[in-house]
């Protein structure tokens, strides 16, 4: 209980000091941003014209308890997310764990209290993301006032058990099978958590309110399995929309989270010796020599990006995941089925387009990823770029070099993808390459630009690094920003459909346009890297300034 | 009387109307080792914190070679090496990388980096650690890399911060050596430390600062004198305990 009360102390301690007072603000802004979106897409999924009589139809009669158990779904998303991606530091790196495990406390405890405080991030993040479509199911209940009270337990009970689900399963797998090979497939793991989620978020929240639509009323006539951990708290839900307390799922319900904490606490009694395996199997630290580096600033903070990738196993093994899901995305088609289906387009039109589409999905996965290279990752080497006598145009000179190297993952991966799913043509996937090296350059320009704004990306006192809802903001802010930078294309491609439909559109006539097109994306990209440099170098330049 | 390296007037810091720092006055010259003792929270780390021109004094005038940081910025900063109790590693760089970033930003050459990297490496005792990530490296030998690092773009005013904390007997011999030999060779050394026995040592003159003010300043036989011949560490608990 003392460390519960310490964490809760630590917590109630923040608002008495100035940063602790701007990371409650950063993350509370991040996860009201996001609940804001979240509450405007359940808001336009449940005014879907029909949506409610093909629920009905589709769940017998049950068409709340199906919208709150869509709802929920997010819940074990968010769980599974965290508990693959934080589990490692969570159970074996946390920074009190030596405290912990030296305390003359019981071996199961400190793995308790890992739990307890992802359980705790999670639920935040799964009510900023679940909590506003449930609360706008209760509303047209309409639900009474008390219904509303039992929506967190409800999230609770729906992210805790595969929380501790995936802890304690990663405890299990580290306490008897710890090794170097073990240690990079759990990276692999959080690697490919970390990614999924990114796509799943952004799919969930910038998709089309009808094509979710679709997607719950497929829910709810069963096509696609509800998650375990979901039924008693929708069942809950569903039943205090109407008005009744179900009894019997609120007892469901409490018996799963007793069921979860002893199961986990069981588990937790390897949680001492895991940590020793864990420690015994430290991934090897010898790397070759930098006696070879380049003595410029901008080869040399390049060489130093590319270094920090390329010796960290964890970046790397995350470069090859994220090929695996853009593979994954493109074989399902993801996003431009209809384009490829459009019966006025030419095939190699429609290929170009998809893969272009398919390129702006990928790079808005690892924007964010690649906008912490620019300033925020270097919170801890703060003072050394501080004390240094280079130009600030010029470290982000290296900076941004590196970024646009890093991007051509993505725009290979696509075109690989484009040859092998679609079968694509060679002077397609060229095409398509030389207009996505164009949106690279855009895309960088815009990362540059928000990765620089000081109030996202400064730092605190000696460099702690930024966590939460300022990057939170920061994503939201780069996604948007994309989205923006991305207009001119998506109009032309508006008007392109636009022209195809009424007088058609000949193979012939979309490669002679298509030297233009190309033109065109390279000077909008090198226009939006130059201002991403002009504006970044300015604000780097603030942020080095003595504080 | 020959310039400075080191000049503050009136020298102050203040954190949310509290001030660390208040009123310091010292002139450390060309070529001098200057110690710098103080209890924990005492302003050591503010006032390095202001030399290094990572913090803005909120009062005072400070001068380093003649300059101050708001009017030369960077042509200044490529005069200071400043070694901060938490070395700004990245992890996964080697130390050999690591020293090549640093002297990247200093605008180094490649062969005297090279050069005086393998120097100071061996001078240090961290020459077969070299192409391990500094992820690996114990908190000393995190000290002894980025102090590497530093010295191989050659300041003419070296900072540092506890620079022998962590560091095993033998470490703090070596960096007395370094320290000693930068100083004949015309740099001037500013550090804080809570070792008396490395101030009485190697420090030309020693200040102490408690309570964000220097209370007592001179050479270590002059401290002892003023005390009755009372040893470094009497001195220094009855400086702090009057401040207090």
């Amino acid at each position: 209980m003392n460390l519960l009360l310490a964490d809760v102390r630590a917590l109630a301690g923040l608002p008495r000091t100035a940063a602790g007072r701007r990371v409650l603000a950063a993350s509370g802004g991040g996860l009201l941003l996001l609940g804001l979106l979240s509450w405007w897409f359940a808001n336009a999924l449940l005014d879907q014209p029909g949506l409610v009589v093909a629920l009905h139809d589709a769940s017998d009669g049950r068409s709340q308890a199906a919208l709150c158990a869509h709802a929920l779904t997010a819940c074990p998303m968010v769980a599974a997310w965290l508990g693959l991606a934080l589990a490692q530091r969570t159970l074996f790196e946390a920074p009190e764990l030596a405290l912990w495990r030296l305390a003359p406390l019981p071996p199961w405890r400190p793995a308790l209290q890992a739990l307890l405080r992802a359980g705790f991030a999670a639920t935040l993040w799964a009510l900023a993301i679940a909590g506003p479509g449930l609360v706008a199911v209760l509303r047209r209940g309409p639900a009474p006032a008390w219904a509303y009270a039992l929506t967190p337990l409800a999230v609770v009970a729906a992210t805790l058990p595969t929380l501790a689900a995936s802890l304690a399963a990663q405890l299990l797998i580290v306490r008897f099978l710890a090794g170097r090979w073990l240690r990079l497939l759990l990276v692999v793991f959080a690697a490919a958590g970390s990614i999924g989620f990114s796509t799943w978020l952004m799919l969930a929240l910038f998709g089309k309110p009808h094509d979710h639509a679709r997607d719950v009323v497929a829910f709810a006539a069963g096509e696609r399995a509800t998650p375990w951990s979901v039924g008693p708290a929708a069942a809950l839900l569903a039943a205090a929309a109407r008005g009744e307390l179900d009894l019997r799922a609120l007892r469901d319900l409490a018996l799963w989270l007793l069921a979860t904490f002893a199961g986990f606490r069981l588990v937790s009694r390897a949680h001492p010796a895991a940590c020793e395996r864990h420690l015994a199997a430290e991934l090897p630290a010898w790397r070759r020599g930098g006696g070879r580096w380049p003595a410029g600033l901008a080869a040399n903070v390049l060489r130093k990006e590319f270094a920090q990738v390329a010796q960290q196993p964890g970046a790397l093994v995350g470069f090859l995941v994220f090929a695996v899901l853009v593979f994954a995305m493109c074989q399902r088609r993801v996003l431009v089925a209809g384009v490829l289906a459009a019966p006025s387009l030419p095939a190699d039109v429609a290929a170009f387009a998809a893969l272009l589409a398919w390129w702006f999905l990928a790079v808005l996965l690892v924007l964010y990823a690649h906008m912490g290279r620019i300033a925020q990752w270097d919170g801890p080497q703060w003072a050394l770029w501080q004390c240094a006598p280079a130009a600030p145009g010029a470290i982000l000179r290296g900076k941004m070099l590196a970024v646009l190297a890093l991007l051509g993952w993505p725009l290979l991966l696509v075109a690989f993808a484009g040859v092998a799913v679609l079968d694509a043509r060679a002077d397609v996937v060229l095409a398509y390459a030389a207009t996505a090296l164009g949106g690279s350059g855009m895309a960088l320009g815009v990362l540059t630009i928000v990765g620089t704004i000081p109030v996202l990306v400064r730092h605190d006192g000696d460099g702690g690094s930024l966590q939460g809802g300022k990057g939170l903001v920061a994503a939201l802010l780069l996604v948007v920003g994309m989205q923006v930078a991305a207009l001119p294309a998506l109009y032309a491609w508006h008007r392109l459909g636009e022209h195809a439909a009424d007088h058609g559109l000949a193979l012939d006539d979309a490669w002679r346009a298509a030297p233009a097109v190309i033109g065109a994306a390279l000077a909008y990209g090198a226009a939006w890297c130059g201002l991403g440099w002009l504006v970044g170098s300015w604000n780097f330049a603030r942020l080095l300034r003595p504080r | 009387m020959s310039e400075a390296a080191i000049r503050a007037s009136g020298l102050g810091r203040a954190f949310d109307d509290r001030w660390a720092v208040r009123d310091l006055d010292l002139a450390v010259a060309p070529g001098e080792i200057y110690g710098f003792l103080g209890q924990n929270g005492a302003g050591k780390t503010t006032t390095l914190r202001m030399f290094a021109g990572l913090l803005r004094p909120s009062a005072g005038e400070l001068r380093i070679d003649g300059l101050t940081h708001a009017d030369a910025g960077r042509a200044l900063r490529r005069r200071i090496g400043f070694l901060p109790d938490t070395p700004p590693l990245h992890d996964y760089l080697t130390a050999r990388q690591h020293l090549a970033l640093v002297a990247s930003l200093w605008g180094v050459p490649r062969r005297e980096r090279d050069e005086r990297g393998d120097r100071l490496f061996d001078a240090l005792g961290i020459a077969g650690q070299a192409d391990a990530l500094c992820k690996a490296a114990s908190h000393g030998t995190r000290k002894k890399i980025h102090l590497a690092a530093v010295l191989a773009t050659a300041p003419s005013v070296l900072l540092l911060d506890e620079p022998t904390s962590g560091l095993d007997p033998l470490a703090v011999r070596q960096l007395k050596d370094l320290l000693g030999e930068q100083a004949r060779a015309g740099a001037t050394v500013f550090l804080s430390t809570h070792g008396l026995e490395l101030a009485e040592q190697v420090c030309h003159r020693i200040g102490i600062l408690a309570g964000g003010r220097l209370r007592a300043e001179g050479t270590a036989a002059e401290l002892r004198a003023q005390h009755g011949d009372a040893s470094l560490e009497d001195v220094f608990l009855a400086v702090t305990a009057a401040a207090r």
